[in-house]
């Protein structure tokens, strides 16, 4: 029999969270394994995507020598409400943003996740990628004490797992750490297509003044035909990323195609212009698991963390996830390594990762923002009658009609009267408003 | 857990959404198919023929799920990009989903 794989920590999933628990792991003196699915780290990821640094920056002080292959900093963002043939845009647009490192930027995952683990591998990480876990090897108390994968001989063993295998959390689930599969109205499938354009005719049809200038555009509405979710339109550098999101209930209930969707969306007049004889370079789909604070996994067992999109670290109203799971992951390596020194590794002692959680704005964030699901959910209707109402309202407000402006201002409000009633519209907004304050 | 209220979409939306050949758009994609293992399955067939609403063979962002002439439900896993849909959002929990065997399956370019 040959010799026992044995590592001080096996980290399953090469994405932002595994990567940054690797990385950790290892810059604290841990010999770490990370196995990777895919044919390389990021093979099988996707993003809108907006990528912040600050979660980075925590990982590796020195990302920014390290050359993050970036694709554009995001100098302008905000949302766009579209009816079906107009839009209300509400962008910011700032100086501030233009710090370099800034402090979002738009990526796109194949590229980015690579170059994170090759951090970690410059950090002294085994990266072993083409290799699936298929179980956690467990002692007779239960215990973690390594995994399986589809290798010959293929067991690794080590005191400590981090798993962060992405929303398709099977081991989670396996563990028992999830109360069973995603549920498919806490869950969003999303769509994505990059479109290929030459540089300068991305700068010149989003107004930017040059490579160092970036959108990111969150879309509500007719996007999703007013059903819950949203879409996005964001510049890369020699493309645009464009995408549509809905609650994976929603497509079930409407037998609704995603692409579909996302072709509507590519062809509102609003947003024809700007993908105009581009090329589509790739078409892709993820999941984003959106069930919240009050739903999500336990993150810590005996000889187990869990971070990531696998213990449902998304905050979906602030589109921010790949954030989450780098700072859930670099403090999954850091209760791992007091792990060692104290070499406890029993659940009760790995509690310190959820409470560390707790502290940071990984779970605070997802804590104030619990009830915001459950809003759409209780309201399906919600974003397409307002985002229409708004709509139509500006087309009043900002047209001369040649009747007294105080007129106007009554068809406005019978604008919104037809759509909702007086204590409908009240309702709307507490829920709204607690939804926001948590 | 309360029941969401859905109100069926309008005729008019319904009808603005264009036809989109699917297999078209997956040409952008890369795949290293694994021809030894297909990692979806329909787990019992004669379910699927209980299920008149067959919302697989729309929600997948792939269109791996197809009917054949005697409409049974066929699985293309060759297409699969392993975003996990079906296995979640089939009514009746049929489909067998495992990940595809290391370095197999999808393989984004830019994701």
């Amino acid at each position: 029999m040959a010799p026992k794989l044995a590592f001080d920590a096996i980290v399953v999933g090469g994405g932002p969270a595994g990567t940054a628990a690797a990385i950790t792991m290892a810059k604290g003196g841990l010999d770490v394994i990370l196995i990777e699915r895919g044919r390389f780290a990021g093979a099988k990821n996707l993003f809108g995507g907006v990528l912040y640094t600050h979660a980075l920056a925590e990982v590796l002080p020195d990302y920014w020598e390290r050359k993050p292959p970036f694709e554009r900093p995001v100098t302008e963002q905000g949302y766009w409400l579209l009816s079906p043939d107009s839009a209300v845009r509400i962008l910011h647009k700032s100086e501030q943003y233009k710090s370099e490192p800034a402090e979002a930027y738009t990526a796109l995952r194949a590229r980015f996740d690579a170059w994170f683990a090759a951090q970690a591998v410059q950090e002294g990480v085994l990266l072993i990628a083409k290799t699936t876990v298929t179980d956690v090897l467990r002692d007779r108390k239960g215990r973690a004490v390594g995994v399986a994968t589809d290798r010959p001989e293929g067991d690794v063993y080590a005191p400590i797992l981090v798993i962060a295998e992405g929303v398709n959390n099977l081991l989670t689930q396996k563990l028992g750490l999830a109360r069973g599969d995603l549920p498919p109205r806490y869950v969003a499938l999303s769509v994505k297509e990059v479109v290929g354009l030459p540089a300068p005719e991305i700068e010149a049809r989003f107004g930017l003044a040059g490579a160092h200038e970036g959108v990111a555009i969150d879309v509500f509405g007719d996007a999703t035909l007013g059903l819950p979710g949203t879409a996005f339109v964001y510049t890369d550098a020699k493309a645009v990323s464009i995408g549509v999101g809905l609650l994976l209930e929603e497509l079930v209930y409407h037998k609704l195609r995603p692409y579909e969707l996302l072709a509507r969306f590519k062809s509102h007049p609003v947003v024809r212009p700007y993908l105009a004889g581009g090329t589509s370079l790739e078409y892709g789909a993820h999941l984003i698991p959106e069930q919240g604070y009050d739903r999500m996994p336990e993150v810590a067992a005996d000889g187990v963390l869990v971070a990531g999109d696998a213990a449902c670290m998304v905050d979906a109203l602030h589109r921010e996830g790949s954030n989450l799971a780098m700072t859930a992951g670099r403090m999954a390596g850091e209760t791992a390594l007091e792990a060692h020194r104290e070499h406890d590794f029993s659940a009760r002692f790995l509690r310190a990762y959820r409470r560390r959680l707790e502290e940071s704005f990984v779970l605070k964030d997802l804590r104030q923002y619990r009830r915001m699901t459950d809003l759409l959910d209780s309201t399906p209707d919600f974003i397409g009658t307002y985002v229409n109402f708004i709509n139509e309202a500006a087309g009043r407000y900002f047209t001369a009609h040649g009747i007294p402006k105080r007129e106007m201002e009554g068809e406005i409000l019978g604008l919104l009267r037809e759509r909702r009633s007086f204590f409908g519209v009240a309702r709307d907004m507490m829920t709204l408003l607690r939804g926001m304050r948590g | 857990m309360k029941a969401r209220k859905h109100h069926p979409l309008s005729p008019e939306l319904q009808a603005s959404l264009p036809r989109v050949d699917v297999d078209n758009l997956i040409t952008s994609v890369r795949y290293d198919v694994d021809e030894d293992f297909a990692h979806l399955s329909i787990k019992d067939h004669r379910v699927c023929q209980g299920c008149p609403a067959k919302p697989c063979l729309d929600f997948c962002p792939v269109g791996v799920y197809r009917l054949d002439r005697q409409d049974r439900v066929m699985v293309g896993y060759q297409a699969c990009v392993e975003c996990g849909s079906c296995r979640v959002g089939c009514p009746l929990f049929n489909i067998g989903w495992a990940l595809p065997r290391g370095g197999y399956g999808v393989a984004y370019k830019f994701g």
